[in-house]
């Protein structure tokens, strides 16, 4: 069955409600769009005219009008580091996205959950004993991962895990981490080590090259792929252990593999850029007063919204002053207000319960 | 919080009791006269004597008291950081003996938290420590009696005031004195020459502080732009505070004609730059005039006994046909003075970074 | 066809039955009554594959739909999507359900008399409309046993009546074997063929609802007197059991 006939079948079936395809199409503009002011936007100055002469240098013969320091901005600066922040934003909102499906509860998010402080942790350690970034990669997303299982294992109460004892176990789990970073900075060679790690903890998207494209990218690009095709699994999952398993889904197996996703996409990004927070959390909630809560819509959804909006924020980050401000300093400046909206309008509902 | 109150308590009943005995000692002795100052949170310190045993927490302070006591005779603890600035270093080769100084008296790597006890054992008369940072590396010290003098580090000033305390501490205010005053004939020597430079000649100057994993500048309030404005260069990054991140494209915005690059990366060099594809416009790439920052008795970057002789080597590597001092001249006076040992060709090399810099421009000059 | 032989549960070295057994044949509707905390959602569970069997053992013919006491979802997602979900069994790993999955649920639906909720989300339903979805989501798993805890006990009595309509229907219709938990012994003299009474965590007592089901059982089972009123109509006898207590 083509794409075409299965999406005429999805349309028949109501499934595929108008109105997303054309949320979709509106989505992907607006990411062009998003992407292409970004372009334009920066501390050196490029008139919005070259910049576009610049892109299309590389389509058609195009005489070049420009200087050639303008192309290495505009293509070897700009670019990569708006792709890194892209796909860095897809990552983070997919991978909150999956984690709220399989903790059912629409407050959670990786930065909550202990993956992050994990992921750095393996980060930290990696840097200190090697300088291999593919080992920084490999061991941010094993601790990440263990990291979630820790909080997963300790927040489980007769096969439940309610939000507060969710919130409190990632919060001893970050604590947990926290601390092994820091015992990793201690034990550091101050001359060299040290500065590394704390540099490398911080984080930024102004190191973004190509090479760091590929580095987030693959892993990313992957781990969204194992979540889109467990959508369906996702959905029944967040229906909650008993009425998934009653009804016949391997609940165990598939919260792994997603688990397994969510830390590899999440581990790609603190390795690529540092740890981002609340991009994870505010995202896919937003993501769902859009499109609703099918994770059919909702991962491809979440995925343009966070790279839309990542994007945005870096190009915020990295134009409004001379210095560069963290990125993570101006997701949680918008992040943090909006989770407390959230908790609030939650607990009204009920999630604190359960 | 009772049991510290009366720590305290104790132990200043039984210093004030030791101080009866040593004035009643040494009226009968007619011994060295006490020594009084005011260190750079406004306490007042009363020693007994000049201080035979002093122990330096702040990293800087160890090159600094042995420049001024001439010697690390009376230098008995360190940070382990400023042991890593003098071993290998020109200080190690001056100074052997100085190699065996305890340097635990913190934890390991960029802490300042005392070891009380292992700081009780060197039993030192006075100790240096941060005032800048937070009282809990400072409280310890204090209730376990010892004499604490706080310094802060930044500007010109405080650096000065540094030289003066431990002038007043080793009794050698004279020689503090002289250096003081060797700063302001530097100083003066090579303002009067940048300052008839009008500002369109003033090469535009960036000093990063981290290079090769973050991109950090020296922003308008660090010593850094003191030093570039005296040398008669313009800090590109002087709208910035004290350090700032910044993205390579503001580098390029910047465009300077000079980079110096900290001596605190220790692999970080010149070429790291040149190989840079993204930074191959940038002036001072396309010219080579990326310089590394010389290291002698400590790193010539940041505030020191030394930075007469940073302001002299960067005034030549601003300006080379407007300023011909000859600094390896200067390097051995001033090191007589400092250290009381000269140097060779080979140390001048060493520590102007000939390893890096060989191949930068005019820096034969320097040869 | 359900058969259960000995079976018992325990939680924390307490059993909550002890060498309970029964039958309840095909195509029919059975119920299970019990005061609160005798093991009844335990034993659906334990029929269903929830729970582990501390001793004895549980047969099933073909596939079991399991509709829980709770019916909150975390997630609204549309009642289509919802009642998809119950072709997860035929959905493999890393796949989506087919066209023919979505008509399945839609034909489920339809049955059901519930074609004009199709696009709704589940949080405007009302507890009724969410129980039949719920319904429906297990019977779009093409089960051949339904079980059901307290399917009706949040419910109005309008509500109640469709629900018991329904299941009625389908049992009848494709001989579905029906098991579900209630506390209305009314419901069960009116709907259930059989029924099982769960006294004490020792003893129980299974058979047919005409036979079993007395105000002499129904005391022991809930501790209060209880009596028969018979009341005739033109077309049959009806018997409500109503306690004899004063309120």
């Amino acid at each position: 069955m083509t794409q075409r006939e299965m999406e005429q079948g999805d349309a028949k079936l109501g499934y595929f409600r108008s109105n997303h395809t054309w949320l979709y199409w509106a989505l992907v503009i607006a990411l062009v769009l998003s992407i292409l002011i970004a372009l334009g936007q920066g501390r050196y100055e490029i008139d919005f005219y070259s910049v576009s002469l610049i892109l299309l240098e590389n389509m058609a013969m195009v005489s070049e009008s420009w200087k050639p320091v303008d192309e290495r901005i505009v293509e070897l600066i700009r670019l990569p580091r708006i792709i890194v922040a892209g796909i860095a934003g897809a990552g983070l909102a997919v991978a909150g996205a999956a984690l709220q499906g399989i903790f059912k509860n629409p407050l959670v998010g990786p930065q909550i959950i202990g993956v992050s402080s994990g992921a750095a942790f393996g980060g930290a350690f990696a840097i200190l004993v090697s300088e291999s970034q593919v080992l920084l990669v490999s061991l941010a997303f094993v601790f990440g991962l263990l990291a979630i299982a820790l909080v997963y294992i300790v927040s489980r109460q007769h096969g439940r895990a309610s939000i507060l004892m969710l919130v409190l176990s990632g919060i001893v789990i970050s604590a947990f981490f926290s601390a092994l970073v820091s015992l990793t900075k201690f034990v550091a060679d101050p001359d060299d080590k040290l500065p590394a790690i704390v540099f490398w903890l911080m984080g930024s998207f102004a190191s973004a090259s190509y090479e760091k494209v590929l580095l987030i990218g693959l892993p990313v690009v992957f781990g969204i792929g194992v979540i889109y095709l467990l959508r369906f699994q996702l959905n029944v999952l967040s229906l909650g252990d008993e009425q998934a398993q009653s009804l016949g889904l391997e609940v165990e197996k598939i919260r792994w593999i997603v688990l397994a996703a969510i830390a590899l996409v999440s581990a790609a990004v603190v390795a690529a850029a540092g740890v981002i927070g609340w991009v994870g959390l505010v995202i896919p909630h937003f993501s769902r007063m859009l499109c609703g809560p099918d994770h059919k819509v909702l991962i491809p959804i979440s995925a343009l919204v966070g790279a839309i909006y990542l994007i945005h924020v870096d190009t915020v980050a990295r134009t409004v002053s001379p210095a560069e401000i963290p990125v993570g300093i101006i997701t949680a400046l918008i992040g943090a207000p909006i989770f407390a909206y959230l908790l609030r309008k939650a607990s009204d509902k009920g999630w604190s319960a359960e | 919080m009772y049991l510290r109150f009366s720590v305290r308590h104790i132990t200043k009943l039984l210093c004030s009791g030791w101080a009866f005995l040593l004035i009643f000692y040494s009226g009968v002795s007619g011994a060295a006269e006490s020594i009084e100052f005011v260190d750079q949170r406004d306490r007042t310190i009363k020693l007994d004597g000049p201080a035979e045993r002093v122990v330096t927490i702040p990293i800087p302070a160890a090159s600094m008291f042995i420049a001024v006591d001439g010697g690390t005779d009376h230098l008995v603890g360190m940070h382990n950081l400023s042991k890593a600035a003098i071993k290998g270093r020109i200080l190690g080769k001056f100074f052997p003996d100085s190699l065996s100084i305890p340097s635990n008296v913190t934890g390991k790597g960029f802490t300042f938290t005392p070891n009380v006890e292992e700081l009780l054992k060197l039993n030192p008369d006075l100790v240096f420590q941060w005032g800048h940072l937070n009282d809990d590396i400072i409280d310890p010290l204090e209730n376990a009696g010892l004499n604490v003098a706080l310094i802060k580090i930044g500007k010109e000033a405080f650096t000065r005031k540094w030289l003066q305390i431990m002038g007043a501490v080793t009794g050698k205010e004279e020689k503090a004195k002289q250096l003081i005053a060797w700063r302001d004939s530097v100083a003066k020597e090579v303002a009067d020459i940048s300052k008839s430079i009008p500002d369109s000649e003033k090469p535009r100057t960036l000093y990063f502080m981290n290079y090769l994993s973050k991109l950090r500048v020296a922003g308008g309030k660090s010593y850094n732009n003191y030093y570039i404005d005296l040398a008669g260069g313009k800090n590109v990054a002087s709208s910035l505070g004290m350090f700032a991140e910044v993205g390579i494209e503001q580098v390029l915005e910047w465009n300077p004609e000079v980079i110096l690059l900290n001596g605190f990366e220790a692999k970080l060099s010149p070429e790291d730059l040149y190989k840079n594809e993204l930074l191959a416009d940038v002036s001072a790439v396309k010219n080579r005039r990326v310089y590394k920052m010389p290291l002698g008795g400590y790193r010539w970057d940041p505030p020191n006994q030394e930075s007469p002789l940073t302001w002299l080597w960067l005034s030549m590597v601003l300006h080379p046909d407007k300023f011909e001092w000859d600094l390896t001249k200067r390097i051995d006076s001033s090191y007589q003075i400092m250290y009381g040992k000269g140097v060779t060709a080979a140390d001048v090399e060493n520590i102007l970074r000939f390893d890096m810099n060989s191949t930068a421009a005019n820096y034969q000059i320097f040869r | 066809m359900i058969t259960v032989t000995n079976a018992s549960v325990k939680y924390d070295n307490r059993f909550v039955f002890r060498d309970l057994g029964f039958t309840l044949p095909k195509g029919k509707i059975g119920a299970i009554l019990g005061s609160n905390g005798r093991g009844k959602t335990s034993l659906l569970k334990a029929i269903v594959g929830l729970q582990k069997l501390t001793g004895g053992s549980i047969q099933t013919t073909g596939r079991i739909g399991y509709v829980a006491q709770k019916t909150e979802i975390t997630f609204s997602y549309r009642v289509l999507d919802i009642v998809v979900m119950g072709r997860a069994p035929h959905v493999k790993m890393f796949r989506v359900p087919s066209v023919e999955d979505y008509e399945i649920a839609r034909k489920t639906l339809t049955d059901l008399r519930l074609d004009h909720l199709i696009d709704q989300p589940y949080s405007r339903l009302s507890g009724g409309e969410r129980q039949l979805v719920m319904i429906a989501r297990a019977l779009a798993s093409e089960c051949r046993i339904l079980v059901l805890d307290e399917p009706t006990s949040a419910l109005d009595l309008a509500n109640q009546l469709v629900i018991f309509q329904a299941l009625q229907k389908v049992a009848k219709k494709s001989g579905l074997t029906v098991l579900m938990t209630t506390h209305a012994p009314q419901q069960v003299s009116l709907m259930c063929e059989y029924v099982l009474l769960m006294y004490n965590t020792e003893e129980s007592e299974w058979g047919e609802v005409d036979s079993t089901l007395n105000a002499e059982n129904l005391e022991r089972l809930y501790g209060i007197p209880m009596r028969e009123v018979k009341v005739s109509s033109t077309e049959k006898t009806f018997v409500p059991l109503i306690s004899t207590t004063e309120t």
